[in-house]
C-alpha cells in the first residue's frame, strides 16, 4: 500500500479502534477474545495495538479490569465504566455527524 | 509449567519497568499466549507455545541502542552475556590491528584526539569567564522563557505566536514530552555554565554531556508518528520526521564527541597528577 494512504489509514484506525473497543466492552471481555471477535467482524487488530490501547483507556478510567481466576485459566476481563459510556456516546455522536456529512457529499457527487 | 513460555517471559521482563506493572503485563501476556496456543493449535503444548511465541515475539521484544555508541540486537539475557564482551573485544581488536599496521609502516600518526590528549600537559586552557558569564545569562533567560511558556501552555512549540492563544505544533501528550526534554537540556546547560563561573573542571563538561546524551536518547524513544497537531500532507510529515531525526542525530554526535573528549581530558589529568606525585 502507498505509504501516504497507510498513514491516513493508521490515523483513521486509531479513533475507530477506540470506539470499537468501548462498544465491545458493554459485555466483559478478555484481550484474546477481543482480538478474535474483532477479527470475526472482518477487521484486523494486532496485539501490540490492542493492549496499549486497553492500558490507556484503563488509565483514564474509561474501562476497568478484573482478573478472573475461577476458570481453567486466569483471564483479565475488561469492562466499560460510566465515564467510558459517556465517552462512547460522545464519540458515536462525532462519528454519526461525520458519516452524515460524508454520505451527503458522496451522494451529491454521484448525482453530478 | 511450560519451559519455553517461562523463558520467554523471563526474557521480556527485562524490557518492562515498574515491578507491579511488570507482573501485571507479564501475567496478561502469559494468559494471551496460552489462550492463543489452545485456540489456534488445538491444545497447549511446548510446540504450540513455541509457534505462538514466534509470532508474538516480534511484538513484545525490541532491540535497543545506547545512542550513538552501541547497538544491541534483540537477544536473551544469556546471549547478551556472551555477545557484549565478544563485540567489545572484536571492536577493540579491530582498532588495535589498524593501529598496528599504521605504526609498522613507520608513518607519523596525527590522530586528533590522542594528539590533543598528549599535548594537554603543555597547553593551559584559559578560563573564559566573560564568555561563560554571558552564556549563563543567555541560557538562564532562555530556560526561564521556556519554563514560563510551559507552565502557561504545557508546551513550548507553537505554529504561530498569537498570544494568549497560540496554536500548538504538537499534540498535547507529545508536546509535553518534547518540551520537557528541551527544557531539561537548557537547564543542564545553564547549570553547567553557572558552575564553570566558579570552577574549571572537565568533569563539568563530562557530566553535562552525559546528561544531554541521556536526554537525546529519550528523545529518540518518543513516538514521532502522529505527534504533529496541525494538518499537513503526508509527504511533509515524512520530511519533518526525517529532519527531526537528522537534527537529533547531529546533536547527539556533537555531544558524544565532546563527551569522549572530556573523558580523555579527565584521564590525562589523572595520569599527569600521578606522574607529578612520583
Amino acid at each position: 500500500m502507498d505509504p501516504e494512504i497507510s498513514n491516513f489509514e493508521t490515523e483513521m484506525n486509531r479513533g475507530f479502534l477506540s470506539i470499537l473497543v468501548l462498544a465491545l466492552l458493554e459485555k466483559d471481555m478478555y484481550g484474546y477474545a477481543m482480538v478474535r471477535t474483532i477479527g470475526d467482524l472482518g477487521y484486523e487488530v494486532e496485539e501490540n495495538t490492542l493492549y496499549p490501547l486497553l492500558r490507556r483507556l484503563e488509565k483514564n478510567g474509561w474501562i476497568k479490569s478484573k482478573w478472573n481466576v475461577g476458570e481453567d485459566r486466569p483471564r483479565k476481563f475488561y469492562s466499560i465504566t460510566d465515564a467510558g459510556r459517556t465517552l462512547r456516546a460522545e464519540l458515536l455522536g462525532f462519528w454519526k455527524k461525520q458519516d452524515k456529512i460524508l454520505k451527503h457529499l458522496v451522494k451529491e457527487k454521484s448525482h453530478v | 509449567m511450560f519451559e519455553k513460555l517461562e523463558a520467554y517471559l523471563e526474557e521480556i521482563s527485562h524490557f518492562l519497568s515498574g515491578r507491579e506493572e511488570r507482573e501485571e503485563i507479564l501475567s496478561e501476556i502469559k494468559s494471551h499466549i496460552l489462550e492463543k496456543a489452545e485456540q489456534e493449535h488445538g491444545k497447549v503444548t511446548e510446540a504450540s507455545i513455541e509457534k505462538v511465541i514466534t509470532a508474538v515475539a516480534v511484538i513484545f521484544t525490541k532491540s535497543f541502542l545506547v545512542f550513538p555508541f552501541l547497538f544491541v540486537p534483540r537477544m536473551g539475557v544469556f546471549e547478551a552475556i556472551f555477545y557484549l564482551p565478544t563485540a567489545f573485544l572484536f571492536d577493540l581488536g579491530l582498532v588495535t590491528l589498524i593501529l598496528y599496521f599504521i605504526t609498522r609502516s613507520k608513518k607519523e600518526i596525527q590522530l586528533p584526539w590522542p594528539k590533543f590528549a598528549v599535548d594537554l600537559d603543555e597547553v593551559k586552557r584559559p578560563r573564559r569567564l566573560i564568555l561563560s558569564g554571558l552564556g549563563f545569562v543567555a541560557m538562564l533567560g532562555l530556560t526561564g522563557l521556556a519554563l514560563v511558556l510551559y507552565i502557561r501552555y504545557h508546551a513550548i512549540f507553537f505554529v504561530n505566536l498569537n498570544f494568549p492563544e497560540p496554536r500548538l505544533l504538537f499534540t498535547p501528550e507529545a508536546g509535553k514530552w518534547f518540551s520537557l526534554a528541551v527544557i531539561a537540556t537548557l537547564a543542564v546547560g545553564t547549570i553547567a555554565l553557572f558552575v564553570k563561573l566558579f570552577a574549571s573542571s572537565p568533569w563539568v563538561d563530562a557530566v553535562q554531556n552525559g546528561i544531554s546524551l541521556i536526554i537525546v536518547g529519550c528523545f529518540f524513544r518518543l513516538p514521532l508518528d502522529n505527534a504533529i497537531a496541525i494538518s499537513l500532507p503526508g509527504r511533509f510529515l515524512h520530511q519533518i520526521k526525517l529532519s527531526l531525526i537528522f537534527i537529533l542525530f547531529f546533536i547527539s554526535v556533537v555531544v558524544a564527541v565532546d563527551f569522549v573528549k572530556s573523558l580523555v581530558v579527565i584521564g590525562r589529568k589523572g595520569l599527569a597528577k600521578q606522574r607529578q606525585e612520583r
